[in-house]
């Protein structure tokens, strides 16, 4: 990376870039700057600065319902999908299956598929067989839209890893279990992290599958937000899309700092 | 402590026989190379004692039990890896402890089998670096004493000195060596290289294209090879294309062009077409008029390289061979041009199938 | 080491579920596509037809929800290929220092809530949204441009949600051109914008491509940003699936236009990584 003077680029394209970052970022202030404004509607500057927004979103049992039902499909999806999906990465690793190729895009077939696509057939799918409103129904929906990003960072974490220190650890005594345990998740859980990361946020997201599913009682976060515009905007969808900003933006800043999370984008 | 023995071992992909009917005994105590160019089949051999690899025929004992359908967590032996595999998440103590924890050792008694192997490799103060912190001949160290401390029957290496510079690797020779006297655990150390395997081992097993070509004592590999692959691989051969002239019982006179060189072993017919194999060593130079029984011929470039001194000798009709001598010795300074006489033992000259064909 | 088994034993839990939750409820959309519905009856039990696949390419509705779903695909993917490249190639070429925050800075809004992104979308292009109000206050224009609920502004939402994908696929492909080339290039008499048209662009064409290809599928697949700023009467092909399931329960007509939606979005990835095969032997 030396040799910068010779390729450095120039004022137009730095311009151009940071306008684009900050064209990224945009939605982003505007949303904040609407949760704490006073009026319903958007000036610059805003006509007054208030909290109420916050109180009322935090107090609001819909709301609270709806948060405690996305963190639990958000984590639960996660680790169901952390524990399947590792399991068959570190198989297709191994290299001891037939059509390995064929098996890994039929793992990562969700991502292609259009999300909506996989709403309608498992709202059918859960109509026929009972499942449609449950949390069960919802947790397996949850794990086929998330479990792509495990194996994908799984698959690529085990590609870096030298299998002589597996067998080294076998030899030295360990069961398969005991060497895959000691020796080789502490050296993929980086990426396995950042996998997770994607997976937690693939589910905290999700409105195309999701809305399908849900039952009257118990929505998710995004999909109340969701229906909540249709109806209008309140600046307590700000508030509450504050709040999940905060969060997010924590989540990344510690993921960087002990993860070094950018490496694995 | 125990034996290592190899019954019938066979290992096949597919149709592809890398390792055929591998049959012998390492006694206890004994240091055992098996040798060989890439390919060969040694370093499958190896993982099969360490149960890496599943064998397709044979059995392999250590001492008096069967191991091969053990996994290789319950064999009870210690490898060290040519890439020497140290777990880089964990200290050079949490390493040298991984086969020990693994066995049920604890507290104090772990904490001074761990020193007790680290002492042994010289890196009693190494224990808290971990293995990037550490230059490749302390990693090798590192990965012996992670094999030693659980106490291992048999000790395998894969070719744990190919990664090291020339000084670093002659030195580790050494060291090796004494360290298995010391302990008197039966090795099984895998190479290419011959000078290594020569000068460390015990016994030395030829191997080529998967079959056992010699398995014997250096010195028996170095100066009564068993088979024509062995005198091509072992020392510095000449390689020359040639015919066999006439048999006259077990060895005959072989054709190189219009040159008579006798051979006292001879495998194929009159008249057939061979390469036949001269050590340099087993030619004699001599600056003069050739003696009777002697081959004349002509220097034609000289090179000093430290000890000895090669010679290219043109023969009649541009056949040329090369000599050797010591440097300090009579012949140590012939120049070019000058008539020489070269004694070739006919001992020393095998007679095999041109090269392309299997060994 | 690790025998066929104990590797079928670990696959096979996630097999199942993928097969059981994924592969079949999609393939039993199939028959459900050929079905009939009757508004307010329900389905027709027993009645097969291809109306619903046929109508997709006659009915005048249909065929202009379609074109403008591929219109959107296309223009978004050109506008974010143009937006992100400037920014990839400062990303990858760029001061060291800048990296890192350069990054974080893209991350952050694509970890950030999709239903939350276009929301502030929808503060920022309304009638009396941030930008019609500080345009009115400026005095630029007297009356609220239309920014929603048309195709701008599903353009300008879509091209926001999915140029992080094009900015991080560009960094990738752009950092494998190797520097060495481009200082050959140099060192040869290529001015900066020469090496850059003969070496950089060239050699970084299969990310593009890919980057290209992600962002096409996911901006025809979206459902969130196109309802959220299209509102009910600016469809799109998801949109239109969701309400032929949702509001007029015409299952077999919304299942047609499901499999029509997964046949364009596997089409496209299966022609480019044909594409990407016959350059990657050329590279």
């Amino acid at each position: 990376m030396s040799d910068m003077s010779e390729n450095r680029p120039g004022w137009g394209l730095t311009a151009t870039a940071f306008t684009v970052v900050a064209f990224l970022q945009l939605p982003v202030i505007v949303v904040v700057l609407a949760a704490f404004s006073t009026t319903s509607y958007l000036t610059i500057p805003p006509q007054g600065l208030t909290l109420a927004w916050f109180g009322k979103v935090l107090s609001d049992p819909t709301y609270l319902s709806a948060i405690r039902m996305s963190l639990i499909l958000a984590c639960g999806s996660t680790a169901i999908s952390l524990v399947l999906g590792v399991a068959a990465a570190y198989a297709l690793f191994r290299k001891v299956l037939p059509g390995s190729e064929a098996v890994t895009s039929f793992l990562m077939a969700p991502l292609v598929m259009p999300a909506v696509v996989v709403g309608v057939a498992l709202l059918q799918f859960y109509s026929m067989t009972g499942l449609r409103g449950s949390l069960i129904g919802l947790l397996l929906a949850h794990v086929v839209i998330t479990v792509p990003y495990v194996v994908r960072s799984a698959l690529a974490s085990l590609s870096g890893l030298d299998l002589a220190v597996e067998e080294a650890a076998r030899v030295l005594g360990a069961s398969g279990f005991e060497a895959f345990r000691l020796v080789t998740l502490p050296l993929i859980a980086p990426g396995l992290v950042a996998g997770a990361l994607f997976s937690f946020i693939t589910s905290l997201d999700n409105v195309p599958v999701t809305i399908f599913l849900i039952s009257a009682s118990q929505t998710t976060l995004p999909v109340l937000i969701f229906s909540s515009v249709e109806m209008g905007i309140d600046p307590s969808v700000a508030a509450v899309s504050t709040l999940l900003i905060l969060a997010t933006g924590i989540v990344l800043l510690l993921a960087e700092r002990r993860f070094g999370f950018h490496r694995f984008v | 402590m125990g034996s290592l023995t190899f019954e019938g071992l066979g290992k096949s992909y597919g149709e592809v026989e890398v390792v055929r009917d591998v049959s012998l005994t390492i006694a206890e105590g004994e240091f055992v190379s098996l040798l060989g160019p890439s390919g060969c089949g040694k370093t499958t051999i190896l993982r099969m004692v360490a149960g890496l690899v599943e064998p397709s025929r044979g059995r392999i004992l250590i001492g008096r039990d069967d191991v091969t359908a053990l996994p290789p967590n319950k064999r009870g032996l210690g490898l060290v890896f040519q890439s020497y595999a140290l777990f880089p998440h964990m200290t050079v103590f949490e390493n040298v402890a991984f086969g020990l924890r693994r066995r049920k050792v604890a507290g104090a008694e772990l904490d001074k089998r761990v020193k007790e192997a680290l002492g042994m490799v010289r890196l009693a103060a190494f224990g808290e670096r971990y293995p990037r912190q550490l230059s490749g001949g302390q990693q090798q160290r590192v990965a012996i004493a992670r094999a030693l401390a659980p106490h291992p029957r048999v000790l395998l290496f894969d070719e744990p000195l190919s990664n090291l510079d020339a000084q670093l690797r002659d030195e580790m020779q050494i060291e090796l060596k004494r360290l298995q006297r010391n302990l008197g655990i039966t090795t099984l150390f895998v190479t290419h290289d011959q000078g290594e395997a020569l000068s460390m081992s015990d016994r030395v097993g030829v191997m080529a294209k998967g079959v056992m070509q010699q398995f014997a004592a250096p010195e028996d590999i170095y100066h009564r090879p068993a088979t024509g692959f062995v005198a091509s691989f072992i020392g510095k051969p000449n390689r020359l294309s040639g015919s066999v002239k006439v048999r006259e019982g077990a060895g005959g006179r072989l054709a190189l062009g219009s040159v008579e060189i006798p051979a006292a072993h001879i495998d194929q017919p009159a008249g057939a077409k061979i390469d036949i194999v001269i050590r340099q060593e087993a030619v004699a130079i001599r600056s003069g008029i050739p003696y009777p029984g002697e081959v004349a011929g002509e220097v034609v470039l000289r090179s000093f390289s430290g000890a000895r001194v090669q010679y290219v000798v043109r023969l009649a009709e541009g056949v040329e061979i090369v000599a050797e001598t010591a440097s300090h010795g009579p012949e140590a300074a012939l120049a070019i041009g000058a008539p020489v006489g070269l004694a070739i033992d006919p001992t020393a000259v095998f007679a095999m199938p041109p090269e392309g064909a299997t060994p | 080491m690790m025998s066929r088994r104990q590797g079928l034993l670990l696959i096979a839990p996630l097999l199942l579920v993928l097969a059981g939750f994924f592969l079949v409820p999609v393939l039993m959309l199939l028959p459900t596509s050929f079905g009939v519905y009757e508004p307010g009856a329900g389905l027709v039990k027993g009645a097969w037809s291809l109306k619903n696949y046929s109508q997709i390419v006659s009915d005048d509705y249909y065929r202009e929800v379609i074109w403008r779903t591929l219109g959107l695909g296309f223009s978004v993917t050109l506008i974010c290929l143009l937006l992100s490249y400037p920014l990839a190639y400062l990303i990858a070429r760029g001061p060291e220092r800048w990296r890192v925050p350069l990054i974080l800075l893209v991350i952050f809004p694509m970890l950030l809530n999709l239903v939350v992104r276009s929301f502030g979308w929808i503060a920022l292009l309304a009638n009396r949204g941030l930008i019609n109000n500080l345009l009115m206050q400026l005095g630029v224009i007297g009356a609220p441009v239309k920014l929603l609920f048309n195709f701008v502004g599903l353009f300008i939402g879509l091209t926001h949600i999915y140029l992080p994908f094009m900015v991080l696929m560009l960094v990738a492909a752009i950092r494998n051109v190797p520097r060495d080339v481009e200082s050959a290039a140099a060192t040869l008499g290529s001015s900066r914008t020469h090496v850059f048209m003969a070496v950089t662009l060239p050699l970084s064409a299969p990310g593009i491509l890919a980057g290209s290809i992600l962002v096409f599928v996911l901006t025809i697949s979206a459902l969130v940003t196109p309802r959220m700023l299209g509102g009910p009467t600016y469809q799109v092909m998801a949109t239109l699936i969701y309400d032929e399931y949702m509001q007029l329960l015409d299952w077999p007509s919304g299942s047609a236009l499901s499999f029509a939606l997964t046949f364009m979005a596997v089409a496209i990835i299966w022609l480019s990584s044909r594409l990407t095969k016959r350059w990657a032997g050329m590279a």
